[in-house]
């Protein structure tokens, strides 16, 4: 059962509010409510992880423009949209928006959660890719000038002496570079480095 | 075609007066020609004189058919059989009932059919005879304007009324889903709840709730199909002309703005021309705020314009703005303006603005209110641009 990720819900109707947190948290899911996405916003600074179940209309902020706020302070949480009006028209607006699901109210709670859990299993996939970008970045600026022109050779698919020959330098001393690349990097494999590679977007 | 008169009357004392008499027959017979309403002169016992070329053509006679023959010619029933009685009222009582007054009535033409035309007359003495000359005005082109306004506007308020039902669906829904799918969520809650529990009595109720919650889902069903039977074919976009759109909106939104001093002025930006709408939807928002803005200026004020502004923006979008220099809105009113069932005006139901939000968010555009600089309110709303190609189509 899920238990980290916190489920942000932001309806202007109270009840429907409370009563989504009383599911969601049946569901074993921590759940937040906020009754504006005005309000949401304010908090969104504190907030970590966790998906976002909204209303499409209502006072003040709508859905469609929250999630341009969203994605303008560069927040990745995934939105799930709730529309009472069955108004399919803004629905296709808010998943061309980037919205990851919408639902129309009154809904099912299997559909409700089905879309939360894929919502969350996504976020929690991008997430770690991007923290593994991360990673490899971090290790990729480790790297010197010509460990760094060492490495675009071997992902180009090039043997040492053709790198040698492309650099200037012998083939012994590539040899010492790359085995520097291979330990700063962190990589297993020639292989595991070419994946790192292009996971960051090098040589390409 | 050269209209004539008929022997005209003789004066008595055939003096020196030839060439003035000659003159006075040039004067007339120019006159006849060229008097763009229809011109008729009858003598007392009602027959006819002279005709101008106008009348000749609106009742389809030649001058020298009718010369002589009694006015009632030119008249269907009843006054047809009814005129002598009618000039030889006047003559005995000098009491007069279109003399100097005017009115509207039919006239015949040659063919039989009639034609709704205003009629004035006047009355001259010469040579001690009396003569009557009637001037008639062809209303035919004005009626049928009048018609064609009418049955816009009869489009447009039967429309007005089919939107104003959906609108009342739409929100019953909006209002009704609300707290359905509140109940929903806590009964599939406890559902949740009642399926970790061991007591025997648990599976009953987890059995009930489920069932429950069911038929919440249920009432939201039926809401939905009564959302889409509301909804059905009831926008059917074209490309159309802006500015004739506004034209026609203007005509029959500003009936009574004269009476209420109030100026109008357009500025229409020539570049905002072609849009892609449903003609009698964004004829009813036009309609809407200029109907309301002629309410606001009317309750008063120093200042009573109402301007009626296009321009284009960048993203193919035309925006349509309608300002009024009355007392503008309370601002926590504005905050709600667009909602259902808010209204400032006693005799209102709160649907007009709601309507023309929906309406416009349907055509993909926008509408917002803001204070006028100045005082006063601008309502602006935004129409997407007809396409090239869907421009070309329309040709």
């Amino acid at each position: 059962m899920p238990s980290s990720p916190v489920v942000h819900v932001i309806d202007d109707d109270s009840a429907v509010r409370q009563s989504l947190a009383f599911l969601l948290s049946t569901a074993g899911y921590a759940v937040r409510v906020h009754e504006s996405a005005i309000a949401f916003l304010s908090a969104l600074p504190a907030i970590q992880d966790g998906c976002v179940v909204t209303d499409i209309r209502m006072p003040g902020m709508d859905g469609l423009e929250l999630q341009r706020q969203l994605q303008a302070r560069k927040a990745s949480l995934p939105v799930i949209v709730m529309t009472g009006h069955g108004d399919v028209a803004l629905a296709v607006q808010a998943m061309k928006a980037g919205a990851v699901d919408f639902i129309e109210k009154p809904f099912d709670d299997d559909v409700l959660l089905a879309a939360i859990r894929a919502a969350l299993a996504r976020h929690r996939q991008d997430a770690e890719r991007a923290a593994l970008i991360a990673d490899v970045d971090r290790r990729m600026n480790s790297l010197s000038h010509r460990e760094r022109d060492v490495l675009l050779g071997l992902v180009a698919g090039k043997p040492n002496k053709a790198i040698a020959h492309d650099l200037g330098i012998s083939a012994r001393t590539v040899e010492v570079y790359r085995a520097n690349v291979m330990t700063k990097m962190h990589a297993d494999s020639l292989s595991d480095l070419v994946r790192m590679a292009i996971l960051s977007g090098v040589g390409q | 075609m050269k209209p004539m008169t008929a022997t005209p009357p003789q004066p008595r004392n055939d003096g020196g007066q030839t060439a003035a008499l000659e003159a006075a027959e040039a004067r007339l017979q120019s006159i006849l020609q060229t008097v763009p309403d229809g011109m008729i002169i009858i003598d007392a016992r009602g027959r006819i004189e002279s005709l101008s070329a106008t009348a000749e053509r609106l009742f389809g006679y030649m001058t020298r058919e009718v010369v002589g023959r009694n006015i009632s010619l030119f008249m269907p029933m009843p006054h047809r059989e009814q005129h002598d009685s009618y000039l030889e009222r006047y003559l005995a009582s000098g009491e007069p009932r279109i003399i100097g007054i005017g009115r509207v009535v039919a006239g015949r033409r040659k063919n039989g059919t009639t034609f709704p035309m205003h009629l004035t007359v006047g009355e001259f003495r010469f040579s001690g005879g009396r003569y009557f000359t009637g001037f008639i005005r062809d209303l035919t082109d004005q009626q049928m304007t009048e018609a064609r306004l009418r049955e816009l506007q009869s489009e447009v308020t039967h429309m007005s009324r089919f939107t104003a039902l959906g609108e009342m669906a739409s929100t019953l829904a909006h209002e009704i889903n609300q707290p359905l799918t509140a109940i929903a969520n806590y009964l599939k809650g406890c559902r949740r709840l009642l399926e970790r529990m061991a007591d025997d009595q648990a599976a009953v109720l987890r059995d009930a709730v489920d069932k429950a919650a069911d038929q919440a889902l249920r009432a939201g069903n039926i809401i939905r199909r009564l959302r889409e039977f509301v909804a059905r074919g009831e926008s059917e976009r074209r490309v159309e002309s802006l500015p004739k759109l506004i034209e026609d909106a203007g005509t029959l939104a500003l009936i009574g703005a004269r009476e209420n001093d109030i100026a109008v002025s357009f500025d229409l930006d020539p570049r905002a021309d072609l849009v892609l709408a449903d003609r009698v939807q964004i004829q009813q928002v036009l309609v809407n705020l200029i109907r309301n803005a002629i309410d606001v200026l009317s309750e008063g004020g120093p200042r009573r314009e109402l301007g009626i502004t296009t321009r284009t923006l960048g993203n193919n979008m035309v925006e349509v703005s309608v300002a009024d220099t009355g007392s503008g809105i309370a601002p926590q009113v504005m905050t709600q303006l667009f909602q259902p069932f808010v209204t400032t005006k006693s005799k209102g139901m709160g649907l007009g603005l709601s309507i023309c939000r929906t309406i416009v968010e349907a055509h993909g555009g926008k509408i917002s209110a803001n204070p006028r600089a100045g005082g006063g309110t601008i309502f602006r709303f935004t129409l997407r641009v007809a396409k090239r190609e869907e421009q070309s189509l329309a040709q």
